[in-house]
């Protein structure tokens, strides 16, 4: 699986931080700052994955379903493609993507028991007409690899099969980032090892030392979890409707 | 519109580029998910054919098969892959642009006033193994090959299309569903009904294609699942499970009759060794001592004399509506739009196949009986049928995916759910 990544379309698309960190112009003409971005992706992230859980797909599909979501954002605004759409159908379009087709009128009935606030409410054309859109905003790649493949790799390499709960949750809450979109799925899963390593006290050095991979970069990733997990403890409601809000109005 | 970057990206993408892009000519028949059109790119001068896709009916959105094909097309590029030029949606419907292909695999093979020498049957074989090989390097199982679905353009290339099927792989315990292939192709593992294979199963189909290009008429035609068995069988002898120790525990594995395989030779008198050779391996029945693609590729039979014909030099039928005399090589996509005025006609239909075809195959079996010691050929039949008559007369239609077993495909993939 690793073996080929590197000739993927996944691989080809990896963009910089500066790429993804930047706020679409007729967002930012709203009055949205790269922080109320981030925001909206984190909450819209949790969506998709209560989302999941009712219509009972595995993690994989969520992954993907989140990783689109994150794409279409470099390149589209999210007041030209309103995220309260996007993030079901991101989830539609990855369950068929991912062999496992969840049908829109089932997930259109758990949106409205989700919301039943009228902002969040969408029928099934509204899905079905996004879903065209999405596909063009991904320009039609749709293969995603993920970091999970590599954990049940390496963890049993590095005689650490007992850090697979904790270092599996771990990389579940680096989709609320885009890490997907920047750096290569083990990497991913190689910070996650290490976050998870350090804080059950697990001597990794010599393990880590002898995958020659940068250390450097394994570092960084797990730098910024641990940033992540210290910044969104929790997302008030009101903040997240203030923030689409600004993106409503005209 | 003023996101950086993407200005007019909307313009570019907009429904308005099939006029604008892409100039329409005749209808070239009704694929698996909608009808095929032939076009001229403007912007290459190159002639496409582009895929209108039918939404579903049931309010599912975009065809989950064209929806596969996408995926997977988009990473496959190769020469010997079809290429998935460009999609867009028009007027609230998916349109897929592939290049243009003239020709295929099965339309030569049915060509009586085509003669394939050996080192043309190599050529075609070597191409189709080189497309598949690239797929199982990328993890993709084809799971349709058959001469139909193997493409020949201009340059007289032969590509691998209709990935409507194909599946990414990779884990071991991923389950599948075995109703795969058109039958004739099918693996003796899927027949017996086993979810969880691998590449082997399109070896198989190649092995299948290779001796359809050495008999010039589909190698093992079953009517039925169970006969499908029973004519390989007839062919290699009921397997030991000593030769295929995983046999007897599959899904839906029977019994058959014990019959000896009868010498290989007698089956392809004309074959060569080195043919005769790799076509035994290919057609091994444990898929796990099956010969891999990439090894197929390098066996001897591809190295030995006559070296393969090139693809520009290969015969082929001539293109419908044309002249005999028209060379495919004269086309020149510099030149721009160059208009074809063959009749609406479909690009791959069913070549009705006329008493001369059954004459030859009999005549073959003629043959083989002769050269044989066998023979009857009857009596190494473990189930009770004859197939001498079947291949001397007008064997069966050749055996498509029907809409009901796509469906039934459809809802199994539908809950196939994979171990992650």
């Amino acid at each position: 699986m690793a073996a080929n990544f590197w000739t993927s379309s996944h691989y080809k698309q990896l963009l910089d931080q500066e790429d993804v960190d930047v706020v679409p112009s007729l967002d930012k003409e709203r009055g949205l700052t790269l922080e109320e971005f981030k925001l909206i992706k984190v909450h819209m992230t949790n969506y998709i994955a209560r989302l999941a859980q009712y219509v009972k797909v595995r993690q994989r599909v969520v992954a993907t379903a989140v990783t689109y979501f994150r794409r279409v954002y470099v390149r589209k605004s999210m007041t030209e493609c309103d995220p309260r759409l996007v993030a079901p159908t991101c989830l539609y379009l990855a369950s068929k993507a991912e062999e496992s087709t969840v049908q829109a009128r089932l997930l259109v009935f758990y949106i409205k028991k989700i919301y039943p606030d009228e902002n969040y409410r969408y029928e099934i054309k509204d899905i079905l007409e996004m879903e065209m859109k999405l596909l063009e905003a991904l320009d039609y790649y749709l293969v995603i690899y993920h970091p999970y493949r590599s954990l049940t790799q390496l963890l049993p390499d590095a005689g650490l099969t007992d850090l697979t709960h904790l270092s599996w949750s771990l990389v579940n809450d680096t989709y609320r980032m885009d890490l997907i979109l920047i750096y290569p799925p083990y990497m991913i899963a190689l910070a996650c090892i290490y976050i998870a390593s350090v804080l059950k006290e697990k001597e990794t050095t010599a393990w880590f030392e002898e995958l020659r991979v940068d250390m450097n970069v394994i570092k960084n990733i797990s730098m910024e979890i641990l940033d992540f997990y210290d910044s969104y403890k929790i997302i008030p409601d009101e903040k997240i409707n203030a923030t689409l809000n600004k993106l409503s109005k005209s | 519109m003023s996101h950086p970057g993407f200005d007019g990206r909307d313009d570019l993408m907009g429904s308005k580029r099939v006029a604008d892009r892409y100039l329409k000519r005749e209808g070239l028949g009704e694929g698996t998910y909608g009808v095929v059109y032939k076009a001229i790119d403007t912007k290459t001068g190159q002639t496409v054919a582009i895929k209108k896709i039918r939404l579903g009916k049931h309010k599912d959105g975009v065809n989950f098969t064209a929806l596969r094909e996408i995926k997977l097309l988009k990473e496959l590029k190769d020469p010997n892959i079809i290429e998935l030029i460009d999609a867009f949606p028009h007027k609230g419907n998916l349109h897929l642009v592939f290049e243009f292909m003239e020709s295929d695999l099965e339309a030569v093979i049915r060509d009586r006033n085509i003669v394939l020498s050996p080192a043309d049957i190599k050529s075609y074989l070597q191409m189709t193994l080189k497309g598949l090989a690239y797929c199982h390097k990328k993890w993709v199982l084809h799971r349709d090959m058959k001469p139909n679905n193997l493409l020949i353009g201009a340059d007289g290339q032969l590509k691998l299309a209709d990935f409507g099927l194909a599946r990414l792989f990779g884990s071991p315990d991923r389950k599948f569903t075995h109703q795969v292939f058109a039958r004739w192709y099918r693996a003796p593992e899927l027949l017996f009904g086993t979810k969880q294979y691998g590449s082997g199963v399109d070896v198989w189909a190649a092995a299948c294609i290779f001796a359809e290009l050495l008999l010039r008429r589909p190698f093992l035609q079953g009517s039925s699942d169970i006969d499908q068995l029973g004519k390989i069988f007839a062919a290699f002898g009921t397997p030991k499970p000593s030769q295929w120790p995983d046999m007897v525990y599959l899904p839906d594995y029977v019994e058959y009759q014990f019959v000896p395989a009868p010498p290989l030779r007698s089956l392809f008198p004309v074959a060569s060794d080195d043919a005769l050779d790799l076509l035994s391996k290919m057609f091994t029945y444990d898929p796990k001592a099956r010969i891999s693609v990439q090894q197929a590729l390098e066996h001897r039979y591809f190295s030995s004399v006559p070296p393969p014909t090139k693809p520009a030099l290969l015969p082929r039928p001539p293109k419908k509506g044309e002249s005999l005399s028209t060379k495919p090589m004269d086309f020149n996509p510099q030149e721009g739009p160059v208009v074809l005025s063959p009749p609406n006609k479909l690009r791959r239909v069913m070549v009705n196949r006329d008493g001369l075809d059954g004459l030859v195959a009999e005549k073959v079996e003629g043959g083989v009986r002769q050269k044989g010691e066998d023979t009857s050929q009857s009596k190494n039949i473990p189930m009770s049928i004859d197939v001498a008559a079947a291949f001397g007369s007008k064997p069966p239609p050749r055996p498509t995916l029907n809409s009901a077993d796509r469906s039934h495909l459809k809802r199994k993939l539908e809950w196939e759910f994979e171990p992650e």
